[in-house]
């Protein structure tokens, strides 16, 4: 058995430039990223796993944790739902308005999450716009009065906002794609436009969805700006785990900070790779044509 | 089944993809749309599949006006161009697509669709590639896979849009053979789109030949080749 | 003939759902960007506007105001360009070398987009903070970085790092390497290459890129909010003068600032559009729509 020659690291190219954008590219990752985030980790390293387990395992800390992910996986269903209607109704109807509608979706990105915050805030306090109706509506119909911000409701509204581009604009494209002839093929065979919808159109947008939905779930886990104005953060209530990272570095714990910080890392990361598993599984059920 | 195209035209906006054309096609015949792409041959036979609605004229199926009849109901068994197989389900999957569709009432039993799936893949050939996905076959046996699924809803006719075109030469004589041999064990109407005239004419027992979504004429393969209506016809049969 | 019309109406496209399916999808979808997007965008306007356009106009001219815009201004004008030519160096290296790790080090450069802008933020204050070895001789050698400028810059940096280069990869993937060595075997020099042939052919995908970059620079919020210790006159930017002003009940004030970030935001996404429009086919697959 003849032993192939290991493939060099960097495969020799007449194409200039090597040293320089290789040089570029980790200097300034190592600096910007790198270094910061290997920071983090040997803080948590020199502080020990057992104090790090001692900062965590409080009840304030894992109501926080949980009212992040709740909500944020919550958000991301909502999304994930709203996200490929939208995709649908942008790549296939026809309607005035359509352009200012697709452009409408990705405001969440473009507009500032400290705006979002204090916009939301404003329509959903209680004598906002929209606070006002829940309100009254609650008082009409159980007695008191309905409120949204400042509770797990205003919480859920500002991650739906920044969550809202994402599943969207990962399903559209894969909508654009669909073969018109599969969709025939379905109804000359006697499927009913609904069958259609759910056995061929479905199953080959799912990945993309899939897709969609993590990133708006990774972005809800870590959101800030949009959620704490519009939360009341009230310990064990309405307090995300980011604003209990604010929160140890006011009081200047940096190891009880780095805790906080790597738990939120390592659950984010175990909740990705778990649906990029997913995802591969059903790439390669689908294989490509 | 036999097949009445009466004064059928179709326009896209402004221009026009079929001025009105008439055909009969006899029950259990084996036809060719013969024509250059742009001769309205695949606007003719999507008419009669249901997924184009003419701009005037009538589709009749047994004597039966059929014009408004949606996809669904007609129960025409489509092959395209591209196959358009399912491609995350199996192969017993994709042909047993249509009968799992089939409203509860209608349906038949998981036995009845296996043992029916396993029927079809015998009469292509094929028995043994069931739980084979669509990217794991060859053209051949994607082509013969897409026939399978659509007569496994017992389709009341075939209609076939370039059943060999994404084929190389070789593989498509061999399918040609196998396409009359299911025409004849099925006895099915049937009505395929081409362009290339020697397999119109080897294959079909009538030809019309299209060209600018007029047919130019019909008849059978000797005696269009025989006695061409038109110098169109001279010209593409012996191109 | 009366016959034919009624059935052509009756008659619906195989690839097409019912008349009200579609009427009814379209409403959910208006009415959920209506509610998600437009109300928070007119709340920002209608209360920096609510005591007239004067007391919107002074609450802009404050000191503080002022010096928040100028300080977002500069680091915008600092951080887009570093990250533009990393995004490029980035593509380069990426797309016209073949070398082990190159999925590895893309996942590298994505990593900023799961990870929580406040965590960011922390891995800054735990590298280059002034209780740290680095940050400590930093600051006696007058170069603080946490709490000054170069700590929101490189923060910035962190959460806007991926934007460009991940818009600039898929576009110069899909252009090959053809071009510049055709150019390389006329004789013309690497800098020349680059310039002549490869700029112009990314320069929408470019655009498009700094566009969003810029857009999420002067925006963000929670790394900076961690990073910068939030001194008035020095280190808050606008996203941090709002939330400071909205604590105090300065509401005009807040989101007369607001209302600038928002019209910037708005800016962000008309360009965008005309990008999209104009030259969809110069930008990254993705985005075709």
């Amino acid at each position: 058995m003849a032993s192939t020659p290991r493939k060099p690291l960097i495969q020799r190219s007449p194409m200039p430039g090597l040293g320089l954008s290789m040089g570029i590219t980790i200097a300034m990752l190592s600096i910007v990223v790198l270094i910061p985030i290997g920071a983090l980790l040997t803080r948590g390293a020199l502080f020990g796993p057992e104090n790090m387990w001692g900062v965590i395992n409080r009840d304030r800390v894992w109501a926080a944790l949980y009212l992040s992910f709740r909500l944020s996986f919550l958000a991301a269903v909502f999304n994930l739902v709203f996200g490929v209607l939208l995709a649908w109704v942008l790549a296939r109807y026809r309607f005035p308005g359509r352009r200012l509608l697709d452009a409408a979706v990705d405001l969440p990105f473009a507009l500032p999450t400290a705006v979002a915050g204090i916009a939301l805030t404003a329509l959903y306090a209680p004598n906002g716009l929209f606070g006002q109706y829940a309100r009254d509506i609650g008082l009409a119909l159980t007695g008191t009065g309905w409120k949204i911000a400042y509770t797990q409701w205003g919480i859920f509204i500002a991650l739906v906002f920044v969550g809202l581009p994402f599943v969207t604009r990962t399903v559209q494209p894969v909508i654009e794609e669909v073969e018109r002839e599969v969709e025939e093929a379905s109804a000359t065979l006697g499927a009913s436009r609904l069958y259609t919808l759910r056995r061929v159109i479905w199953p080959t947008l799912a990945p993309a969805a899939l897709t969609g939905f993590a990133l708006a779930l990774a972005r809800a886990v870590g959101e800030y700006g949009s959620v704490i104005f519009i939360a009341g953060n009230i310990p064990m209530r309405t307090e995300i785990a980011p604003l209990l990272i604010v929160i140890q570095l006011e009081e200047f714990n940096y190891d009880g900070a780095a805790a906080i910080g790597i738990a939120m890392l390592v659950i984010s990361f175990v909740a990705l790779l778990a649906i990029n598993l997913i995802h591969i599984w059903s790439r390669r059920r689908i294989g490509n044509v | 089944m036999h097949i009445d195209i009466d004064e059928i035209a179709k326009s896209f906006g402004t221009t026009a993809a079929l001025h009105p054309v008439s055909l009969a096609i006899p029950s259990g015949a084996l036809v060719a749309l013969l024509g250059p792409s742009g001769s309205g041959k695949t606007t003719l036979l999507r008419i009669l599949g249901g997924l184009e609605y003419p701009t005037s004229g009538r589709v009749l199926f047994d004597g039966q006006d059929a014009t408004g009849m949606s996809v669904q109901q007609r129960r025409a068994g489509f092959m395209f161009q591209s196959y358009a197989l399912f491609r995350h389900m199996t192969v017993f999957e994709n042909i047993a697509y249509g009968l799992r569709a089939r409203p509860r009432k209608l349906r038949p039993t998981k036995e009845e669709i296996a043992r029916r799936v396993a029927k079809l893949l015998d009469l292509i050939q094929l028995p043994d590639i069931a739980a084979r996905y669509p990217s794991q076959l060859s053209g051949g046996q994607r082509q013969r896979v897409a026939l399978a699924r659509a007569l496994a809803i017992e389709p009341r006719m075939l209609l076939l849009d370039e059943p060999f075109g994404a084929l190389d030469a070789k593989v498509r004589r061999e399918l040609r053979h196998g396409l009359r041999e299911i025409h004849d064990t099925t006895g099915l109407t049937t009505v395929f789109v081409t362009h290339d005239q020697e397999e119109a004419m080897e294959l079909a027992d009538l030809v019309v030949v299209m060209s600018m979504g007029r047919i130019e004429q019909i008849g059978r393969p000797q005696d269009i080749r025989a006695r061409p209506a038109t110098p169109f016809v001279r010209e593409f049969i012996t191109a | 003939m009366s016959d034919t019309t009624l059935s052509r109406i009756r008659f619906r496209s195989a690839t097409d759902e019912r008349l009200w399916v579609k009427v009814v999808l379209i409403a959910i979808a208006v009415f959920g960007i209506v509610i998600l997007v437009f109300a928070p965008l007119i709340v920002v306007f209608a209360e920096a506007l609510a005591r007239g356009w004067q007391a919107a106009l002074n609450a802009l001219g404050t000191r503080d105001a002022q010096s928040a815009i100028r300080l977002t201004l500069l680091i915008a004008a600092i951080s887009v360009p570093l990250t533009a030519v990393f995004g490029i160096a980035a593509a380069w290296f990426i797309t016209k070398f073949d070398f082990r790790g190159k999925a590895f080090l893309i996942t590298l450069i994505d990593l900023p987009f799961s990870i929580s802008p406040v965590v960011a933020g922390l891995c800054f204050v735990l590298a280059f903070g002034a209780n740290t070895a680095v940050g400590g001789w930093l600051v006696a050698h007058g170069f603080p970085i946490v709490f000054a400028l170069p700590g929101i810059v490189m923060a910035t940096m962190f959460v806007t790092f991926p934007f460009v280069a991940r818009e600039l990869i898929p576009v110069m993937v899909e252009q090959g390497r053809a071009e510049e060595e055709a150019a390389l075997t006329l004789g013309a020099s690497g800098w020349r290459v680059f310039f002549t042939v490869t700029l112009p052919n990314i320069r929408w995908a470019l655009l498009y890129g700094v566009l969003l970059c810029n857009a999420r620079a002067m925006g963000e919020f929670g790394a900076v909010a961690v990073v910068s210790g939030k001194i008035r006159g020095q280190t808050a930017t606008m996203p941090i003068t709002i939330e400071m002003m909205y604590n105090e009940y300065l509401s005009v004030a807040a989101f007369s600032l607001a209302a600038v970030l928002t019209a910037l935001a708005l800016l962000t996404l008309l360009l965008k559009t005309l990008l999209e429009l104009r030259f969809a086919d110069q930008l990254a697959a993705t985005r075709r729509h």
